[in-house]
């Protein structure tokens, strides 16, 4: 006879076996059930959080950008001469970035922000301006929804007109359409061409919109803050991002970013990039703490179950062993009896197992449902719970099935 | 003539030093192929060790025990278990049918261990249960039949592998008078087939019906221990000599 039929032989046996003794075996299986439901549940619980976070973090501006702010050289006393040479954040430092890495950067923007006074028809506000450049509009995760963008001529030019977030319209212009009307920025008179739409993030559904304050924003062009508002003879900018969708590249550019930028600002340490690899790092850590409480809790409960198996298949060891010593006697070998018994074993922890898939799908949606954040399971922790399950099925029922493999024939016969 | 059995000073000491019990001491044996030879002796006189030694459940103490030509003392576990499958049947008192599965799955159990393919099996388990009479019970669990049925399926499940020796502990012990006979006519006719049987019982009409009677007391053959022989009056254990001529009867 083949193996495969001998082994299929077992299986039939051990099925036998286990539907004779449904009450014990599901007991058995239990052990196992209950391991891979929390093992699985832990992990896409935490996998769930852990993309929720992540996708909060995309959205907020963070992943997959990298930013050039200007850091202030001199802190007291005078400046060196250099020092006020030095030219500072400037497009400039935007274009030379660019043409390192066009083909990885999906998109360069550049901000220079200026606090005015806001004036209309119905509000008089102390507020901040936001003076834009290339693409920080879809960069940012803004969306024109009435009127238009900006154009590349009116950008140039630094033209007197803004795009209201929908905070802003609502303060500036409460009744009718924000369109075609004006608004006085300092001294400017700027024409709002169009509204942004809505942003909202809650994190939970019930928590209070994170994006709130992003709906406050008076964009106008970077250059008409440069040259009516808040400008200097440097042009300087007061942020520029890059964004850059993959983290690797994101690593290696900004090392190419900080050569070229400084030697732009020559040789003065008057920026400051985002730290790529701090980034990297906390994004691998995300949830790290969590993977392994809920993996501790997970391998807990399968050793607990494990053990309770080894009592159980001890406990009805005692209740084979007579039919251990006739199949014995009908010629079957230790190994053979060893056989049997981990096949039972592993048939009951892969049937477990199954049904502890199933029980930790259900557990992982529940949870994540009262959380309000949405389910996110991935293949590795379905292979994760399978394996570790299989693997404490395999090791717990070692010692039983080795005890009985070790009977001897006469006495197992002889056993009352 | 070929000798199946062969045994010589076999001795079987249960525990150690203080509370030890000697269960056999000494023993010397032999059946040969075709025999039906029966086990007697009081209770507690060593005949179920014995049988259990003869068919390698357990191992003796000391002495050589030859089954079939083979020497058989000092084997391992795994080829005892290979001997138990090949070349011996046993019958229990207690018919020792494993309860969960089907008569016909209880027939086929020691073939399943020889290796036998599925269909072979089936054939093979269907025939002896024919033979036995209970081909009709085949897909029954053990619990729905009688004692005198559970033991021919116990009879069919120990012809299994065709074993060279038929080993039966006290196998009407727990029927009555009319079904025991029955067994017993069974194994006349098994007998008469050809196999080689060695029956224990404390039964005398039993006894009986065999071709010799060996008698142990306390461990020790106290009548028959060897096939009487017209031509030797000589143990073939004891005088290879004397057996060498004793051999073609
Ligand atoms: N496993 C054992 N441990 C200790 N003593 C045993 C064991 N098996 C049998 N004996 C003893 O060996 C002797 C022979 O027993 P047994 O072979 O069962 O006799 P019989 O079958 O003739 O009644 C008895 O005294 C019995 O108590
Ligand atoms: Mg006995």
């Amino acid at each position: 006879m083949t193996s495969s039929g001998a082994f299929r032989e077992r299986l039939l046996e051990a099925w036998m076996e286990i539907r004779e003794n449904l009450g014990r075996a599901s007991l058995q299986a239990l052990g196992v059930l209950l391991g891979v439901a929390s093992v699985l549940g832990g992990f896409s619980i935490s996998d769930s959080q852990r993309q929720r976070a992540e996708q909060l973090y995309v959205r907020l501006g963070g992943l997959d950008k990298l930013n050039v702010q200007p850091r202030a050289t001199v802190r007291d006393g005078q400046a060196t001469a250099l020092q006020q040479a030095n030219l500072g954040l400037r497009d400039e430092d935007a274009t030379d970035g660019d043409a390192l890495r066009p083909d990885a950067i999906q998109g360069v923007s550049s901000q220079k922000n200026a606090r005015s006074r806001v004036v209309s028809g119905f509000a008089d506000q102390d507020r901040p301006v936001t003076g834009i450049g290339g693409d920080f509009i879809p960069a940012n995760g803004y969306a024109v929804e009435a009127g238009r963008g900006f154009s590349a001529s009116e950008l140039e030019a630094g033209a007197p007109v803004a795009i209201l977030g929908t905070e802003a319209a609502a303060t500036f212009f409460p009744s009718g359409s924000p369109l075609g009307q004006v608004l006085r920025i300092g001294e400017v008179p700027v024409t709002v061409i169009g509204t942004f739409q809505e942003r909202v993030f809650r994190f939970r559904e019930d928590q209070r919109n994170i994006f709130r304050w992003r709906n406050r924003i008076i964009a106008v062009p970077a250059n008409l803050v440069q040259r009516r508002m808040n400008g200097d003879a440097y042009r300087r900018v007061d942020r520029i991002t890059f964004r850059i969708p993959d983290l690797k590249v994101m690593a290696a550019f900004s090392k190419q970013l900080q050569d070229v930028v400084t030697a732009n600002h020559r040789l003065q340490d008057d920026f400051r990039l985002d730290d790529v690899q701090a980034r990297i790092r906390r994004q691998n850590s995300q949830g790290d703490v969590y993977d392994l409480i809920f993996l501790l809790s997970g391998v807990l409960a399968l050793v607990g179950g494990g053990i309770v198996n080894v009592n159980i298949q001890m406990a009805s060891l005692k209740e084979r062993v007579r039919e251990v010593g006739v199949k014995m006697a009908l010629g079957a070998s230790g190994r053979e009896i060893f056989k049997g018994f981990m096949t039972e074993a592993l048939l009951l922890t892969a049937l477990g197992a199954l049904a502890g898939l199933v029980l930790g799908v259900g557990f992982s949606w529940t949870i994540t449902r009262s959380l309000g954040v949405p389910l996110a399971m991935t293949p590795a922790s379905f292979i994760w719970a399978y394996v570790m399950a299989s693997l404490s099925g395999f090791l717990f029922a070692l010692y039983p099935a080795w005890k009985a493999s070790r009977l001897s024939p006469m006495e197992a016969l002889r056993y009352e | 003539m070929s000798t199946i059995i062969r045994t010589q000073g076999l001795t079987k000491v249960y525990g150690a030093n203080g509370t030890a019990v000697h269960a056999l001491r000494g023993i010397d044996f032999a059946v040969e192929k075709g025999e039906f030879v029966a086990l007697i002796g009081p209770s507690g006189s060593g005949k179920s060790t014995l049988m259990a030694i003869l068919g390698c459940l357990d191992a003796p103490t000391a002495g050589t025990y030859e089954l079939d030509g083979h020497a058989v003392h000092g084997l391992s576990g795994g080829e005892l278990a290979r001997i138990r499958n090949g070349k011996i049947g046993f019958v229990f008192q207690s018919y020792n049918l494993l309860p969960k599965a089907s008569i016909l799955r209880n027939v086929e159990l020691p073939m399943l261990y020889a290796g036998l393919g599925r269909r072979e099996r089936r054939e093979r388990a269907l025939a002896l249960l024919e033979k036995v009479g209970i081909a009709d019970k085949a897909d029954k669990l053990p619990a729905a039949l009688s004692g005198g049925q559970k033991q021919r399926v116990a009879v069919a499940r120990a012809l299994a592998n065709e074993p060279a020796l038929l080993l039966a502990d006290e196998p009407t012990g727990a029927l009555d008078s009319r079904t025991g006979a029955e067994v017993l006519d069974l194994f006349r006719e098994l007998h008469a087939q050809g196999h080689t049987l060695l029956l224990v019982t404390h039964d005398p009409s039993i006894a009986a019906q065999a071709e010799r009677r060996v008698e142990i007391r306390d461990g020790k053959v106290v009548m028959g221990g060897v096939a009487e022989d017209p031509t030797s009056s000589a143990q073939p254990g004891a005088h290879p000599a004397a057996h060498h001529i004793g051999v073609g009867r």
